[in-house]
């Protein structure tokens, strides 16, 4: 702002220095022109009054030299006396002058003849006396010695001059006295003579160059005056004397000593009342803006603050609008940070909250030695409701389960860590079942379908628990557990609830070894396919091969399919094995005599999998296989997720001439539904049965029932397993059509499956 | 004392016998240069008889004012005073030559002094103070009162002398200055100048 200004980090200040400064500086102005004017006021009336003064001063002395004069005169022109001093006597003259004296009232009155003779005592002037008689002057005024003596003269004539009367009078602090008095202002008459080149009195020094008569400032003994210099003339003309009116300033400047003081008095009662009147008035104006300036320094800081409005000018809107700002900055901040720290869809702490809670939960449990359960637990057949019934469903469905978990979880943290995901943090009761008490309520509580958006729901759950400290120290590892037995429980069949276990964790590591390893497997073409082959019962002629993979890993040799299988089902990579797997049987298969078929497993993900038929065809195409040496074999589980759809995929298959076969039969749900449902090609045995049935009556019953029931149904069967030879009679026995096992064949090599069908023709021709 | 030196000009010496007259003219200029006129200038030359009163010598008082204001007259010559103004006169003298007091008198009275002493004698009187006039009483034969050019015109014998001026202004004993002076054959010419 105005120029540098010494850098005042105030306003309040700046603006008190500012206008006191600009008000002081006038008023200095001020008093300086007056000190002016009255110096110059003071300098006038001196100057007139030592003008006026000189004025009276030279008609007095005027007025008494005429009056000696004319004393003089009377005495002078007596013809007595002239007669006396014409005849020279003493006496008579001396006693005239005596006469003379006292009417005159001078103390010294003379004769000087014309030959320079003086009668009378003219005392320390008496060797002044012929000078006297030669001046034209009849007034003169003679220093002698220090002193001032004034002359007046008379001529003696008859009527030649003969002789003069002189009148001596010293001219002292008496004669002073009466011309101060008759001056208007309390001047100083001094006497001042030559000494050493000025005119001096011994204590006033003025120099010789003073012009006379007129006004001069000098330094006397009374400090600076104003002063007047009047040369007294002497008997030569030259004046010995002078006379000094002098009038000290100080004198001068007293009369005007209460305007001064008046003016000073006001100054500082103006001053005081502008620094005090602009101090209030800068508080007035900075204040409020101090105030704004803290606010905003603490709203800065992340205080929620506000400003008091106590004026309704500029300021009072600012400080209004401050507060709105500060208002709305806090609501932003506070619905960010809610939006940050929460699910939008259930209101419910998100993943990231949750973690942190967790966090905090743990620490304070480490300090006062609580437990923790963590739950962890997602909605079964959640992405089918999803898939089938819309966002709009599956988003309500988990606002309700939301609801309900965060109701039966009442002093618990519940968040929704990602889609059909939650978690639930509660703190462990004395007995340590209060994870399992309220893992049980939520799995009764979801039993029973829900009611959404008009869609009765059937919906379970699976819950993994994990404790602190027991289960780990901190929330990652927690949360991590409890996902692992969440894994578990729905491992272990859906509905459930499980604790975490040390071994989850060892199982759990190793399948994330295995799914890291198989990525590579499938990159760099480990995966093999080998092929066992399935006789007719009876001659034992070979009807086909069923295609299996194998892994056989660089560092831990054959890893066995029941270990890779399921880790390659969860994370999807067994869709594009089952792809590689059926491309590779076709290939090799296409490669056989026309009459030997190849069976392929098909996992239901693969199964449900869109683009699975699309896979079918490219197979067959690619490698020109007949469809109906093709045998996709397929286990009950493809139904669990729902019939139609797999109902429609198998009659696709049956129409593109493929055939379908029902692996593991007798295990599991074995519904029989199915069977109906379904015109399955071939039904095949489980190996469970036909291992035991040359010593289990029930097992041959069962070998028996099933072949039964695949003859009415006119399906084929295989007998998987068969090791022997009872088993072989015993199967033979049953009806059995086909068979597969050691007994017939190891699953073999491609190359070897080749030369086995070589063998087998040789030999049969 | 100031002393009022004579400025000598020029001396013509003709070395003529003393009986031979010779013009001896003086100019007397006052301190500042101009002609005085009024005073009186005497030649003294030694073995030269006084002059005899040849009458008669009148001092009138005439317009409140003695007429001639100056009046030369030899030793011995008798002055008379008529009054010829119709007031009266006092007429004194308190010069050391003459001192004499002619009380009141009127047109009807005349009267005579004799001056027997040489000098100036100032006359006053005593009720008119403004009135002022001199008798100056002379010794020698050459003396004679400055013209209104401050000059005098004399015959005098050549030979050495005194040469005298008197003036009321003159500020020396009896107003007078004097000087050595010869006179030539040919005469003297000399300007005094009174000095300040």
């Amino acid at each position: 702002m105005i120029a540098p200004v010494p850098a005042f980090r105030s306003l309040r200040t700046r603006i008190t220095v500012l206008y006191a400064g600009l008000f002081t500086l006038g008023l200095v102005a001020l008093a300086i022109t007056a000190q002016l004017t009255i110096r110059q006021g003071a300098r006038r009336t001196a100057a007139a009054e030592l003008a006026a003064s000189g004025t009276v001063y030279d008609r007095l002395w005027q007025v008494r030299a005429r009056s000696l004069a004319n004393a003089a005169d009377v005495v002078a022109r007596d013809f007595g006396f002239r007669s006396a001093v014409a005849t020279h006597d003493v006496a008579t003259i001396a006693s005239a002058l005596d006469s003379l004296r006292e009417r005159a009232e001078v103390p010294r009155a003379v004769l000087i003849d014309t030959d320079g003779g003086v009668i009378g005592d003219a005392g320390a002037l008496r060797g002044a006396m012929p000078a006297v008689a030669a001046t034209v002057e009849r007034d003169t005024v003679i220093a002698h010695d220090g002193r001032v003596y004034r002359v007046v003269t008379a001529p003696v004539l008859a009527p030649l001059e003969i002789g003069r009367i002189a009148f001596i009078v010293p001219l002292g602090d008496r004669e002073m006295a009466a011309l101060e008095k008759l001056s208007a202002i309390p001047l100083n008459a001094t006497i001042v003579t030559r000494r050493r080149g000025a005119w001096s009195d011994g204590a006033t020094s003025v120099p010789l160059a003073v012009p006379p008569s007129r006004v001069a400032t000098l330094d006397t003994a009374d400090g600076q005056s104003f002063a007047m210099l009047k040369p007294l003339p002497g008997p030569d003309g030259r004046a010995q004397a002078a006379l000094l009116l002098s009038y000290p300033m100080a004198r001068a400047m007293e009369a005007y000593r209460s305007i001064q003081v008046g003016l000073v008095l006001a100054g500082i009662a103006w001053l005081l009342a502008i620094v005090l009147g602009s101090g209030r008035l800068a508080r007035g104006i900075a204040r409020p803006i101090a105030a704004l300036d803290r606010a905003a320094r603490r709203l800065e800081d992340g205080e929620r603050t506000e400003v008091a409005i106590e004026t309704e000018d500029e300021i009072g809107r600012l400080a209004r609008s401050f507060n709105r700002m500060s208002h709305g900055i806090k609501e932003r901040e506070e619905r960010i940070t809610h939006l940050a720290f929460h699910d939008g869809l259930t209101d419910l702490p998100n993943r990231t909250f949750f973690h942190q809670s967790l966090d905090q939960a743990v620490a304070r449990a480490g300090r006062t030695g609580e437990e923790l359960a963590v739950l962890c637990l997602d909605l079964d057949g959640f992405k089918g409701i999803n898939d089938t019934l819309g966002h709009p469903v599956g988003d309500g469905l988990l606002r309700r389960v939301a609801r309900l978990l965060d109701e039966m979880a009442e002093d618990a943290m519940v968040a929704r860590l990602g889609g059909d995901e939650f978690a639930i943090v509660v703190a462990e009761a004395e007995d340590r079942g209060r994870a399992r008490r309220l893992a049980q309520a939520i799995l009764d509580a979801l039993i029973e379908p829900l009611d959404v958006a008009g869609h009765v729901l059937p919906i379970g759950t699976s819950i993994g628990i994990a404790l602190f400290p027991a289960d780990g120290t901190s929330a990652e590892t927690l949360v991590k557990n409890a996902d692992l037995a969440l894994y578990r429980a729905k491992q272990d069949g859906r509905g459930g609830y499980r604790f975490f276990e040390p071994s989850l964790d060892e199982a759990a590591r190793r399948r994330r070894q295995i799914e890291t390893d198989l990525r590579i497997a499938i990159r760099s073409g480990q995966l093999q396919l080998h092929f066992q082959p399935i006789v007719a019962a009876g001659d034992a002629r070979i009807k086909g091969f069923e295609a299996l993979l194998r892994w056989p890993h660089s560092e831990r040799g054959f890893i066995p399919p029941v270990e890779f299988v399921p880790v390659a089902e969860e994370t999807g990579l067994i869709v594009a094995i089952g792809e590689w797997v059926l491309h590779e049987a076709c290939r090799v298969a296409s490669r056989w005599p026309e009459d030997i078929r190849v069976a392929v497993n098909v996992s239901p993900i693969q199964f449900r999998a869109p683009g699975f038929r699309n896979v079918v065809l490219q197979a067959l195409a690619r490698s020109g296989l007949s469809p109906n040496r093709l045998e996709i074999e397929i286990t009950e589980s493809v139904f669990l997720d729902g019939q139609d759809h797999v109902q429609q995929m198998l009659h696709m298959l049956r129409a593109m001439g493929v055939r379908v076969a029902l692996d593991d039969f007798g295990t599991g749900y074995s519904s029989l539904s199915y069977l109906r449902s379904f015109p399955f090609d071939k039904i095949k045995i489980d190996r469970s049965f036909v291992t035991n049935i040359a010593d289990d009556p029930s097992a041959a019953a069962i070998v028996k029932a099933i072949v039964d029931l695949a003859t009415a149904l006119e399906m084929e069967t295989t007998a998987e397993g068969v090791e022997n030879d009872g088993q072989l009679a015993q199967l033979e026995q049953q009806g059995c059509s086909t068979l597969q096992g050691f007994l017939f064949g190891r699953p073999l090599t491609i190359d070897a499956a080749t030369d086995l069908l070589r063998a087998a023709r040789a030999a049969a021709a | 004392m100031r002393q009022l030196p004579v400025l000598p000009l020029a001396f013509l010496l003709l070395g003529a016998p003393a009986a031979v007259a010779a013009p001896v003219v003086v100019q007397v200029q006052a301190a500042d240069g101009t002609p005085l006129p009024g005073a009186v200038v005497t030649l003294t030359m030694p073995g030269v008889a006084p002059p005899v009163p040849r009458g008669p010598y009148v001092m009138k008082q005439q317009n409140i004012a003695f007429a001639p204001h100056v009046l030369v007259v030899p030793v011995g010559a008798s002055v008379s005073f008529p009054n010829l103004d119709r007031v009266r006169h006092h007429v004194y003298s308190f010069s050391a030559p003459k001192r004499f007091d002619l009380k009141l008198y009127g047109r009807e009275d005349d009267r005579s002094i004799a001056f027997d002493r040489p000098g100036a004698v100032a006359l006053g009187c005593n009720i008119h103070d403004a009135m002022s006039g001199v008798v100056f009483v002379t010794a020698t034969p050459y003396a004679a009162v400055t013209d209104a050019d401050g000059r005098v015109r004399m015959d005098a014998g050549a030979g050495r002398g005194v040469l005298a001026v008197w003036h009321p202004s003159i500020r020396a004993a009896g107003n007078t200055l004097s000087q050595p002076a010869t006179v030539a054959g040919s005469g003297l010419a000399t300007v005094l100048r009174l000095r300040r």
